[in-house]
């Protein structure tokens, strides 16, 4: 997989783009991802249904994997069943 | 609406909102404004979720949404050598320079107008400061409170000399979105300016010009006469010259604010809204002259008739009324306002969360040709780096090695 690919999810209207990739299968819904979407789409898996949000970076625990969400869709990302987590700015504390 | 910044690109380094909700307002007239953030941290307005006694969803951050509603993110880190050369790639494709950062972190940094100048001579190199950027103080930094409210002399105005010590600012932002819209007023005539003449400016808005500015009626008139008008402590009852001119309680404990400066031509008017069309007729009341001489006999009369009905019953009655006045709104009753809708003054965008509830802002205070603005929400932090990378042609080996150095993300 080289970085810059744009992927669809195989279950839902989810399009990310690989920012950063190891060895691994990448999935949204609890199906492979791939390039081009397939004829009939894959079933959503229940458990794999948190869905993406636009415009969010999506990290493995050993930030291996980056994906970048340039489509919002009903699936979790995933890598080899292991589920993928949001890469969120951390501000600074700040209160009035 | 008309996009009449569209094929104008900003560069926005700054945080906060007073200089960001510049770059949001020439967003909103269609400029491609590229806000550079923090690769870990993002701009540090994102960590102001406690404000106001209020906590708010950093996925519905309204705070952040305001001043960069419609803008790109890239993360760069513009302490390292590599991301200041990031900066630079990108200063080259930009008409506008748009900063906040103090003059001394500009230098450190070197993104101050001679390093941005010297990539693109044709930039417009506009600063955002506390307090100008001239003078033993330029490089003291400052918030609204302090500069806009507390230094400009506006707190002491606001509050009535009874009280114990001066007011707050009360709404946050408040210095901050005037001074923003004021830096991007600035923004389009230099733009103008640069169209005519080829030469791109340099420009400067302070909370503290901003302030003195919004408050330049009352500042003219101590300096020509020496004497401060301050606001007065809360009555139901009219001026001590005008009885047309002051607030009113309702029998509900509303407020109507009646300003009708110059009563000529609405004396009738007024009696006849009020149920006692008689007094128009009584020599104490017939002319402006006999109402400034009668001022407490007329306020009396009006304190008594607006103490007889509601709120509503006022609202709606003098509408016909035919000089100036208004009811006393809260920002809860803005957000239905008949002519605040009427007029497309709020916005929605779609919030980060992904759920089907979109957040409401208001929008910019201009209007091109009458039309709505449709605007996007605000970037997630560095949400759109690879993407503006790449458009100004990065190559994607380039990207990963400036990653690698972590001067993006």
């Amino acid at each position: 997989m080289k970085p810059g690919t744009r992927l669809k999810s195989a279950t839902c209207d989810t399009e990310v783009m690989v920012i950063r990739c190891g060895e691994g299968q990448i999935e949204c819904g609890g199906a492979p991802m791939d390039e081009a979407k397939p004829a009939e789409p894959a079933e959503l898996s229940a458990d794999q249904s948190n869905g993406t949000l636009m415009g969010k970076r999506y990290v493995d625990a050993a930030a291996t994997f980056e994906l970048l969400c340039v489509k919002p869709g009903k699936g979790s990302l995933s890598v080899d069943g292991a589920a993928l987590v949001t890469k969120d700015a951390k501000p600074l504390p700040a209160s009035d | 609406m008309t996009k009449v910044m569209q094929g104008i690109r900003v560069l926005e380094v700054a945080q906060y909102t007073f200089v960001p909700a510049a770059g949001a307002i020439l967003a909103e007239w269609g400029a491609d404004v590229i806000k550079i953030e923090h690769p870990v941290r993002g701009d540090t307005q994102r960590g102001f979720l406690n404000m106001g006694g209020v906590t708010l969803d950093p996925q519905r951050h309204t705070l952040f949404e305001h001043p960069n509603r419609g803008k790109r993110s890239v993360g760069v880190d513009i302490t390292t050598p590599e991301g200041q050369q990031v900066l630079y790639e990108l200063a080259k494709t930009a008409d506008v320079f748009l900063t906040n950062y103090l003059p001394q972190v500009r230098q450190k940094n070197k993104f101050d107008v001679e390093h941005i100048k010297a990539v693109n001579p044709n930039i417009i190199y506009a600063r955002g400061s506390a307090l100008g950027n001239k003078g033993p103080e330029r490089e003291v930094g400052g918030f609204d409170g302090t500069c806009f409210w507390s230094r400009s002399g506006v707190a002491i105005a606001m509050t009535p000399e009874e009280m114990e010590g001066p007011l707050g600012q009360g709404i946050p932002a408040f210095g901050d979105s005037i001074g923003g819209m004021f830096i991007a007023g600035g923004i389009s005539a230099a733009l103008l300016h640069r169209e005519r003449t080829g030469e791109a400016a340099e420009m400067d808005v302070s909370l503290l010009s901003a302030a003195t500015w919004a408050s330049g009626a009352s500042i003219a008139q101590v300096a020509e006469t020496g004497v401060m008008t301050r606001n007065t402590m809360p009555v139901s009852g009219g001026a001590s010259r005008n009885p047309l001119q002051g607030n009113y309680r309702t029998s509900d404990g509303g407020t109507i604010n009646m300003c009708t400066l110059s009563p000529t031509g609405h004396i009738q008017s007024l009696f006849d809204h009020l149920g006692v069309p008689e007094a128009a007729s009584d020599p104490r009341f017939s002319t402006a002259v006999a109402l400034f001489e009668n001022a407490g006999a007329c306020s009396d009369i009006l304190v008594k008739a607006f103490a007889a009905q509601t709120f509503e019953y006022w609202r709606q009655h003098l509408k016909t009324y035919s000089g100036q006045w208004a009811p006393i709104q809260s920002f809860h009753e803005i957000l239905s306002d008949e002519q605040a809708l009427a007029n497309d003054m709020i916005v929605e965008v779609p919030a980060a969360d992904g759920s089907d509830r979109p957040l409401k802002l208001v929008r910019g205070p201009v209007q091109f040709d009458g039309a709505p603005v449709v605007i996007d929400r605000s970037p997630i932090a560095s949400e759109h780096t690879e993407i503006v990378l790449m458009e100004i042609g990065m190559e994607w080996d380039t990207i990963e090695a400036y990653k690698a150095k972590g001067a993006i993300a």
